[in-house]
């Protein structure tokens, strides 16, 4: 790790650090992937059926079957028979938001991945030959700077130029009092902690309403999810460490995250890395609010006269089927119109903001985001209201043009229940 | 509410063998036989809440192709007790 | 097997296409070339590499298509349809390499005529994304294969496609009106009853629509087709009953299916081995008691009132064969699933009951009625020999689905599992084998090789020309008039037999 973390400072110029090329023979790497994944491959690709085009929003706006999870699956199968190589396939999987609507579309996990507990997983796929990629040397130019930046300040460089890092990543948090450290701690990704900052102080407020004690971190890291995703499995493995220390330190017991990624990175990737070491309580805000709009606790007052839909996260619907709570949240707020869209339908909805893909090929985001926001404006709504800080950027911008306010649900019932959240919701 | 432990999520339910090649963990949901998955594929690590999630999922969607071909789905059990009206 | 074409050729064919197609539409990588090579059908793994295009298209217009027809006819390279990909009889399979045309880009909705009750749209979409949209205006556009969720139209034009709720709404053939078609030479022409786009009758001049569905994209590519919509159904009924006995539930579909009930959307009989096979992983059948033998599913679509007096009748029907009705939970559960169930490769089992990953092969007939039985038995035993022969085949079971509002005719199939990890040489031919057999048996039974996919795959397409008979030497006529360089999607059919120069010429 290097110092600047240690001190928390950033660097006064960027100097990208090297990351370490591990002297690794590609052959017995792909070797050992293949291995891994070759009845996952010909699970998919002994059906072909590919009932996951039509809800792959990547797919939905290339139309181009290279970039489908069957062609990712297929690949391995080709792999394995000689036919193709890393090098060959690389390059293809950037084209993949991670958002699962294809593997829980899959009829081998829709109808029998529960039977049998072999589901398709082709998020797990992306991100095993984006890591075999990394691992031999193979580096998508974007993702290779975002990540060296990650690792040199300790959070993602969502401001572009300008500095993060761990002298900033409570200012959020300025006026709200939050203590330090606690039984509960609050979570918060990098995308709301410096860029959406309206997002955690909306959540640390109604949190606050709800006489809910919580604390931050001492020193929080990213989640290391990102780096996870682009595959940059070592560093990942490193802030989660990082993190997963410094809960311990402080005593905490139980994790509140309002961030979906973040979500899947204490579900999924932390109990990978730390098995029963992860004895954590990881909880979703969401389903905390929801909880207590339920008891009474808290009830939303203010009457807020706008014309919405809900965008269902894919971390929350597909991959986690999290889709009542928001709803329920969204409907306990007097004054909206909700012109709600289901959660199945929502399969094929994405914002195109996940799985790296805005780094590195933003114009496919744009593509994607515009799509969604496309599908909103048929609803004739002014607003779309989002619970994932990593889609409302990519989500506003394609609604600016459409005059589609994106709203993050937190920053809408804090409206309600009469707080002033404050903070930014996009400019610095 | 939900909310995840490693201990809950991790811990799988006990079995009842239901037919010769068939369990059940859960209530209402049935699983393999994990001895028919030795030779040629091996289970994944499965945890609690996938497998609610892709049964939930499941029921899910079915309603939604109902809703897909047919604004309503007529009862058969209904029909059936008619006849003898 | 054909040789790859040198890299100065695949050069030339970009510099031609390229400036009308755009860069970023015509595809050299290896992963873009290897993911075209096959469709669900059992494939050749070990023989992947034999199948491979040398480059891929993406059109997105029907001049664009036909620009590329053109260079294809002046270089003497194959051209191959692929729209969805979702076939099983290999059409989308480019068994001489070649110039693969995607035509999935072609996906807009170009009209909704609600008046007419027609919509216009690019080949490239899916039945459920039109779907999701005419719903809004009450409307369906009711093709439904078992691969709805993700088969395409231009694909459905090329197959002549067979549809689950047929024996209400009509298949492919009636629910696609008319389409624009880039014929093998590059000329774009128009097909459909008549010259009218959005006529669904006409007596003039021949009846191309017929000739230019089903042809496997060996008489060239339809872009943008206009279909026939229904009003978006009030109601669906779907029944499920359960029998002692093949025998019974045999006479219980055909007496559903002859009950001349004007919702009547189909029939399906589920054999004993069918039965046998759900249990090992269908919810809904694992606690089933065992004197369960047979099954007969049986729906109805339309407006409320119709359809309960419909379903009314059915249920009448079956309670006084002995049906035992499953209950409304597994009826419309599974009715609702039959998308979904088919091809999972977690059902294959090896003879010791262990779970292998298999491919799903539906070899598929067109059986009359009388016959199911017959046909039933000698396709069961063909797949136990094979199956005892070689342990990477499984017997998947038996459905026969009526086709049509009489039950005249049922779409029968029998689904082999086929674990293509393990296929080589000999199990590929012993399977080739198998299914020429069970074509055999189709046309001894006065049947047709094929109701729902086409007939083009090794060993059935022997078959062919003996089914047909003199409609085959017809069949050679219009490819040699319509594709003089044999360009388009050659190697299927046995179609090159029209060309002098293959030496077999008829």
């Amino acid at each position: 790790m290097s110092e600047h973390h240690a001190h928390g400072t950033e660097p006064s110029s960027i100097e990208l650090l090297p990351i370490e090329l591990l002297p690794i023979d590609t052959a017995q790497a792909s070797s050992d992937f293949v291995d891994e994944w070759r009845n996952a491959a010909y699970n998919c690709y002994s059906s072909g059926h590919k009932f996951c085009r039509e809800v792959c929003p990547v797919m939905q706006v290339t139309r181009n079957e290279t970039w489908t999870p069957t062609a990712f699956h297929a690949n391995v199968v080709a792999m394995d028979k000689g036919e193709l190589d890393i090098a060959d396939i690389a390059e293809d999987y950037v084209n993949c938001t991670q958002c699962g609507a294809c593997e829980l579309r899959c009829p081998n996990t829709l109808m029998l991945g529960d039977f049998y507990r072999f589901r398709t997983r082709t998020v797990d796929l992306v991100k095993a030959v984006r890591t075999l990629a990394v691992d031999t040397g193979i580096h998508q130019p974007q993702w290779k700077t975002w990540n060296e930046l990650t690792d040199a300040r300790s959070h993602e460089p969502v401001l572009g130029e300008q500095p993060v890092g761990q002298d900033s990543v409570r200012e959020w948090a300025d006026g709200l009092d939050i203590p330090i450290g606690g039984d509960d701690i609050l979570f918060v990704d990098c995308e709301a902690a410096f860029y959406r900052t309206s997002v955690p102080r909306a959540v640390a407020q109604i949190l606050q309403m709800a006489g809910h004690e919580f604390g931050l971190m001492q020193e929080q890291w990213c989640c290391g999810g990102p780096a996870a995703e682009m595959g940059y499995r070592d560093q990942a493995m490193r802030f989660a460490r990082h993190n997963l220390d410094n809960w311990k330190a402080s005593g905490a017991k139980r994790i509140l995250v309002l961030d979906p990624h973040d979500y899947i990175s204490f579900t999924e990737d932390y109990p990978k890395y730390f098995g029963a070491e992860f004895d954590l309580e990881i909880v979703l805000v969401l389903e905390v609010v929801a909880e207590y709009i339920r008891s009474g606790a808290l009830t939303p007052r203010v009457a807020i006269e706008k014309t919405i839909t809900y965008h269902d996260p894919c971390r929350l619907n597909k991959r986690k089927g999290v889709w009542k709570e928001p709803r329920e949240i969204l409907r306990s707020i007097p004054g909206l119109t909700f012109n709600d869209v289901d959660h199945v339908t929502q399969w094929s909805y994405c914002s195109g903001g996940g799985g790296g893909l805005a780094i590195e090929k933003p114009e496919l985001t744009a593509l994607i985001s515009g799509a969604r926001i496309k599908k909103a404006s048929e609803l004739s709504v002014d607003t779309l209201v989002s619970a994932c800080p990593w889609s409302e950027r990519p989500l506003s911008a394609a609604g600016e043009p459409e005059n589609i306010d994106v709203v993050d649900i937190h920053e809408m019932l804090a409206e309600s229940l009469g707080i002033t959240v404050g903070g930014s919701r996009g400019a610095r | 509410m939900t909310s995840f432990r490693y201990q809950d999520e991790y811990t799988t339910p006990p079995a009842r063998q239901i037919t010769p090649t068939t369990i059940e963990r859960f209530e209402h949901v049935f699983e393999v036989d994990p001895s028919l998955m030795t030779d040629n594929v091996a289970q994944q690590v499965f945890p609690n809440w996938d497998t609610k999630r892709i049964v939930a999922a499941r029921w899910d969607h079915l309603a939604w192709i109902h809703t897909h071909f047919a604004d309503s789905v007529i009862s058969g059990e209904e029909l059936l007790r008619s006849l003898d009206d | 097997m054909t040789a790859v074409l040198e890299a100065s050729i695949v050069e030339q064919l970009v510099a031609a296409i390229a400036p009308v197609l755009g860069e970023a539409n015509v595809l050299t990588s290896k992963t873009a070339r290897y993911s075209r090579a096959r469709v669900p059908a059992p494939f050749p793994v070990h023989r992947w590499a034999e199948r491979v295009p040398d480059l891929v298209v993406l059109p997105g217009s029907t001049e664009e298509v036909a620009h590329v027809v053109r260079v294809a006819n002046e270089f003497g390279v194959p051209i191959v349809p692929r729209d969805g990909g979702t076939g099983l009889t290999d059409g989308a399979v480019p068994e001489r390499r070649g110039i693969v045309v995607d035509v999935k880009r072609m996906n807009l909705i170009h009209e909704i005529d609600l008046e007419n009750r027609t919509a216009t749209v690019g080949v490239g979409i899916s039945m459920l994304k039109l779907n999701e949209v005419l719903a809004q205006h009450g409307l369906i556009y009711p093709d439904n294969p078992a691969s709805y969720p993700c088969s395409l139209v231009g694909g459905r034009i090329g197959t002549s496609g067979w549809s689950l709720i047929g024996s209400r709404y009509g298949h492919s053939r009636d629910l696609v009106l008319s389409f624009d078609m880039v014929t093998p030479t590059g000329d774009i022409i128009f097909v459909g009853d008549g010259g009218g786009r959005k006529i669904s009758k006409s007596s003039s001049g021949y009846q191309l629509k017929h000739l230019f569905m089903g042809h496997q994209g060996t008489l060239g590519i339809a872009t943008t087709a206009t279909l026939k919509l229904y009003p978006k159904a009030e109601a669906e009924f779907s029944a499920f009953w359960a029998f002692d006995d093949y025998d019974v539930a045999y006479k219980a579909v055909g007496a559903l299916a002859r009950a001349g009930i004007a919702t009547f959307a189909g029939a399906v009989l589920f054999d004993e081995k069918k039965v046998e096979y759900l249990r090992r992983d269908d919810e809904a059948y694992i606690p089933q008691p065992e004197s369960v033998k047979a099954l007969v599913c049986s729906v109805g679509y339309g407006n409320s009132d119709e359809v309960a007096a419909g379903g009314r009748r059915m249920m009448r029907i079956a309670r006084d064969l002995g049906a035992r009705y499953m209950g409304d939970e597994i009826s419309q559960g599974d009715w609702a699933s039959r998308h979904d169930r088919y091809a999972t490769p977690v059902h294959g089992r090896t003879l010791s009951g262990q779970v292998a990953l298999m491919s799903w092969h539906c070899e598929d007939a067109a059986i009359n009625y009388t016959d199911l039985p017959a046909v039933t038995r000698e396709w069961h035993a063909i797949v136990e020999k094979l199956r005892r022969k070689h342990d990477v085949f499984d017997d998947w079971g038996m459905f026969a689905y009526t086709s049509s509002d009489t039950g005249v005719d049922y779409l029968t199939e029998i689904d082999i599992g086929i674990w293509e990890e393990k296929l080589d040489d000999t199990t590929w031919a012993a399977f080739v084998d198998a299914k020429r057999e069970i074509a055999a048996v189709s046309l001894k039974y006065g049947g047709s090789i094929s109701a729902c996919h086409g007939s083009c795959r090794e060993g059935e397409v022997d078959l062919v020309p003996q089914e047909l008979g003199g409609g085959y030497d017809v069949m050679l006529a219009v490819k040699r008039a319509l594709d003089p360089n044999n360009i388009m999607n050659p190697g299927k059919y046995g179609l090159d037999r029209a060309y002098d120069n293959e030496g077999d010429r008829r």
